[in-house]
């Protein structure tokens, strides 16, 4: 009960700071863009763009958010409340997790009518969605600035984002699918594709896996830099 | 309620201890201030007994049960105003109290009826952001006894309020204190603990210099005289009597009897006083 709770706070929150309007505006300007482009080009630019919105778009966001709370001192509030840090850092995800899955059916479904698996394609934008928000809790827990937080994204998203394109080389690179940002786009890659379904179902098992380690990860670095003061 | 016991802190970052050897007790059903200046270790304490901060040394019972095997349920029964507002800005006065309301199990009052009381129903439905800094602590007040906690703990709980509504607040401490609940009250405003509190504690250094009832503390160590101002040949003279044997005293029966008397005042020390002149510093 705690936790939908916590999941409506945040909606309201997010909502209430103009997140949402941001996440609508952006999401237009994709569909602007995507339907300037040919064809032939949308099909391999709609899941780069689909991928980058619960990834880049997902990790500032919820830099934002911790950085709001922390700024209006409601995090304090929230640390000598009943509610988890499980719970509250759940929420967050969920709350992020059902925004990056609307936007990118919206755009999805109003730029392409090509061949589609929706279960992978949903399942995989959700995975990537928690991959990205966890680590922004991550990195949000020490920072006390926008400004802080903003400079050690940097590193991060080198070493998630860089790898990514290692799916384009030859298939020596596979291996790099062990990082889950790569995992998370060869998955939704694989949602366009005809990609065999056991090595669909070994890259969600891979990333639920990954998200319940990090969201572990995530936790104990954020009750330690954040929860405890000493 | 709380039994704080050779308890000992040293932030991870400093090599000096901010809280030393501290012992004491609170009471179910009192007020208990700590008084003393900014970096004595008051909000340091608070923090340890909330579980803000843990690897203490010593012992901190809270509800007969060591603080740190205290899970999150602890909250269920614990408010917290802190010194500065901590409000979501965009939501207004009713969404704040609901939205953190939603997070205890406890039986909840009315958010309404509590904006009511401090004054806030006409502005329930404003945006916090659009507070004043007065506004704003009353509503950071309800917010910690929205729940009904059994203990509270109020850190400069009269910072930036006028008069009027000061005293609104400090009647609704007193109220908690008379339904049985524990307060523990940070502050450096003497006049605060002197009202509201049934037992002070002045802190130094983070170390306890005295602990005591107000009364008992202005008594010990104020002078036993009372001064006197009265009107003599259109002049205000001001003089001073030995509490003791004041009834016998024809010098004072004299001047009850003669002269138009102005102002008659015992001189029991103030907080302040006394808090200076047992640890040698200001309260500021």
């Amino acid at each position: 009960m705690r936790l939908i709770n916590a999941l409506i706070s945040d909606i309201k929150f997010q909502s209430k700071q103009g997140f949402y309007l941001v996440y609508v505006i952006i999401t237009a300007m994709y569909l602007i863009i995507l339907s300037l482009l040919p064809e032939n080009i949308t099909s391999i630019a709609l899941p780069l763009v689909v991928y980058s919105d619960p990834s880049v778009l997902g990790l500032f966001f919820i830099g934002g958010i911790i950085m709001l709370e922390k700024g209006q001192g409601v995090i304090q509030v929230l640390i000598v409340s009943p509610l988890t840090t499980g719970e509250y850092i759940v929420a967050k995800v969920i709350s992020l997790t059902i925004v990056s899955v609307a936007a990118a059916s919206a755009i999805t479904a109003l730029s392409f009518d090509g061949a589609l698996n929706w279960a992978v394609f949903l399942v995989s934008v959700a995975l990537t969605s928690g991959i990205f928000t966890l680590c922004g809790v991550v990195i949000n827990a020490g920072c006390t600035t926008v400004n802080q937080y903003i400079l050690k994204t940097i590193p991060y998203m080198l070493l998630l984002v860089l790898p990514c394109f290692s799916i384009l080389g030859s298939n020596l690179l596979y291996p790099l699918t062990l990082i889950p940002s790569v995992a998370a786009l060869r998955l939704m890659l694989g949602a366009f594709s005809e990609t065999v379904w056991y090595e669909s179902a070994a890259l969600i098992l891979y990333l639920f896996m990954a998200n319940f380690l990090l969201y572990k990860y995530a936790v104990k670095v954020f009750e330690k830099k954040t929860v405890y003061q000493d | 309620m709380i039994h704080i016991e050779n308890l000992e802190f040293t932030y991870s970052n400093s090599n000096k201890k901010a809280i030393n050897n501290m012992d004491f007790s609170i009471k179910k059903g009192e007020i208990f201030g700590f008084l003393g200046p900014s970096g004595a270790g008051k909000t340091t304490t608070q923090k340890l007994i909330i579980g803000l901060l843990r690897n203490y040394n010593g012992s901190i019972k809270v509800f007969g049960k060591e603080r740190n095997l205290w899970g999150k349920e602890f909250y269920e029964d614990i408010g917290v105003a802190f010194d500065f507002p901590n409000l979501y800005l965009k939501l207004t006065a009713l969404e704040n109290l609901k939205l953190i309301g939603a997070y205890y199990k406890n039986g909840r009052r009315d958010p309404s009826s509590l904006l009511e009381r401090v004054g806030l129903l006409p502005d329930k439905d404003v945006r916090a952001e659009n507070f004043s800094k007065g506004m704003k602590m009353r509503l950071n007040f309800v917010r910690a006894i929205l729940h009904n906690p059994e203990l509270m703990f109020f850190d400069e709980p009269t910072s930036g309020l006028d008069p009027v509504n000061a005293h609104i607040i400090k009647d609704i401490i007193l109220e908690q204190k008379s339904a049985g609940k524990t307060i523990f009250l940070t502050t450096h405003n003497m006049s605060v603990a002197e009202q509201l509190c049934d037992r002070v504690s002045f802190i130094v250094d983070g170390k306890i210099v005295v602990t005591g009832s107000p009364k008992d503390l202005m008594l010990e160590h104020g002078r036993k005289i009372i001064r006197i101002e009265y009107l003599k040949d259109d002049k205000l003279v001001c003089e001073e009597f030995e509490m003791r044997s004041l009834g016998h005293n024809q010098n004072f029966i004299e001047i009850l009897n003669k002269y138009e008397v102005k102002t008659i005042h015992s001189c029991e020390a103030t907080l302040e006083e006394i808090f200076i002149k047992l640890t040698g510093k200001n309260l500021l």
